[in-house]
């Protein structure tokens, strides 16, 4: 077999073979076909990286929701079958107000957000009943991540099956340019699967840390939903210290908290300053861990909170100081890293400075630790 | 609608009759196509010769890309990261410090276990990752 293959190579490779011509007009045509199809084919790669995604997002989601149903079977002791129930939850939306008359959106996203809260929170309890609170918090949490790498999934696999059926380039690049963004989202997402089952702190937990320091030992008072605060006196001042109510996973009513506080010390005034800690995502090249600071209301989130800050702090004219706590995204909702653990006490000096520097005697300074307080008590 | 795996439409990865065929066309092609590259190249006929070899290369790299990219799809299996998490305890009486594995209920300024050292209760003051170890530098 391999000798007859021989010998018709030898004698289509002779001098007097038109094989060189057929092999020059294949390779010329390859070029011709490239010129028309290049797009296609351009088209055929992308949607192929878009698919390695889609499967790598696949099993991760797939992941969140079977921890997300075991974690609820082994913690709530539900009577029935919670998978119907999760699998709801997954599917939740909610509808943003309209903005084109932007005059009272806040209290539009306040009001949606309360129902979303108390909801949700009713419906964890429904599902896992023998849950603590703390237990109950993390399971919300826990939803949460499940329910955003199911929508990440389902919008992936939109664009990869429409681009799949149009083979629109355009179609396809819209995914495609955004993915490694997107690849890095699903993987932060992925990694807060395992901090929120087992109610790790995380990245976002640096601010309420930083507070949980200097309150702890402390009267705690109830000062909005899920919100606690100390009065705790420091070198000749008082400060106000105010975090989520921990060690369930909750990011509290901060906007709620500080406004309380300042309203009631409307009278007396004597809060002469606003101390934020909050997370802070950080450039490449930037350590992680590494302390900023500046000014205005350290928060981020959809704006409420942070709405209601800036009216209450606006309202009675004091200055707002902010500390940044620099970690990349992966990192915001992962199990806390080391290098974050320990600026947690860079950052506590640098509120006690700016506390000795920037205020009087007999001053009081409303600290607020903002962020998810999962794992960490006060 | 509820989300179950019947409408869960995922594309198979598999190497495809197909593609295998187009695989063994192309292969054929460009072991003919290098073949006959040596040959002229042994028949003083460098410019024939060029084409042939080109033609042949370029085919077994397009076979190659086809096969390794198949191939790292089918086979790497996608993996949800989970890190090692260690909880810190210190003893607040005689500041004793001790690092464990984190265990599920743990949390901080949680008053954990009995000192080892002294009758008071140690309290849990850092969770977080383990460290990597430093991987060495090349030499």
């Amino acid at each position: 077999m391999i000798n007859v293959i021989l010998q018709v190579a030898q004698v289509l490779g002779g001098d007097n073979s038109d094989i060189g011509m057929i092999l020059q007009t294949l390779f010329s045509l390859s070029f011709i076909i490239y010129l028309f199809y290049a797009q296609r084919i351009q088209a055929m790669t992308m949607l192929r990286q878009v698919e390695v995604t889609l499967r790598k997002v696949k099993t991760i989601k797939d992941e969140g929701r079977r921890v997300s149903i075991e974690m609820v079977k082994e913690v709530g002791k539900p009577e029935r079958d919670p998978t119907p129930d999760v699998d709801r939850f997954l599917e939740q939306f909610v509808i943003s107000p309209v903005s084109m008359d932007p005059a009272g959106i806040m209290g539009k996203l306040d009001q949606l957000i309360n129902v979303s809260d108390y909801t949700n929170e009713a419906e964890v309890k429904a599902i896992a009943p023998q849950a603590t609170e703390a237990e109950a918090h993390n399971i919300e949490n826990l939803l949460g991540a499940a329910h955003a790498l199911n929508y990440y999934y389902k919008a992936i696999r939109h664009f990869y099956l429409l681009g799949k059926k149009t083979m629109n380039v355009y179609i396809i690049m819209q995914i495609h340019m955004i993915l490694p963004l997107i690849i890095k989202e699903i993987e932060a997402t992925s990694s807060a699967i395992q901090a929120f089952r087992n109610g790790m702190p995380i990245g976002d937990g640096v601010g309420p840390l930083v507070v949980s320091k200097l309150m702890r030992g402390h009267e705690l008072i109830d000062v909005a939903r899920e919100t606690v605060a100390a009065w705790v006196p420091y070198e000749g001042r008082t400060l106000i210290l105010l975090k989520a109510k921990g060690p369930g996973g909750s990011v509290g009513k901060p906007g709620a908290g500080v406004a309380k506080i300042l309203g009631d010390d409307k009278k007396e005034k004597k809060i002469k300053a606003v101390i934020m800690i909050d997370a802070a995502g950080k450039l490449e090249g930037e350590p992680v861990g590494e302390i900023a600071e500046g000014f205005g209301a350290a928060i981020g989130g959809i704006g409420v909170e942070k709405y209601k800050i800036e009216e209450a702090v606006k309202a009675r004219d004091i200055p707002m100081y902010a500390i940044a706590i620099k970690q990349d995204i992966s990192h915001v909702i992962a199990p806390m890293v080391e290098e974050l653990h320990k600026a947690t006490d860079t950052a506590l000096e640098s509120v006690k400075r700016i506390v000795t520097e920037r205020t009087q005697e007999g001053d009081h300074v409303l600290v607020a630790g903002i962020g998810n307080t999962m794992g960490i008590a006060q | 609608m509820m989300m179950t795996e019947q409408n869960t439409q995922i594309p198979s990865m598999s190497l495809s009759w197909t593609t295998l065929a187009v695989i063994v066309v192309i292969g054929i092609f460009s072991l003919f196509s290098l073949w006959m590259g040596f040959q002229a190249l042994s028949s003083d006929r460098p410019e024939q010769s060029t084409y042939y070899l080109l033609t042949g290369t370029v085919g077994f790299a397009a076979i190659g890309y086809m096969f390794f990219r198949t191939k790292a799809v089918t086979t790497r299996k996608p993996d949800v990261p989970k890190v090692d998490v260690v909880t810190i305890l210190e003893c607040p009486a005689c500041e004793l410090k001790r690092v464990r594995d984190f265990k599920r209920g743990d949390y901080i300024h949680k008053d954990d276990e009995p000192c080892t050292r002294c009758e008071g209760n140690m309290v849990i003051t850092g969770i977080h990752r383990r460290a990597e170890p430093e991987k060495k530098p090349k030499q």
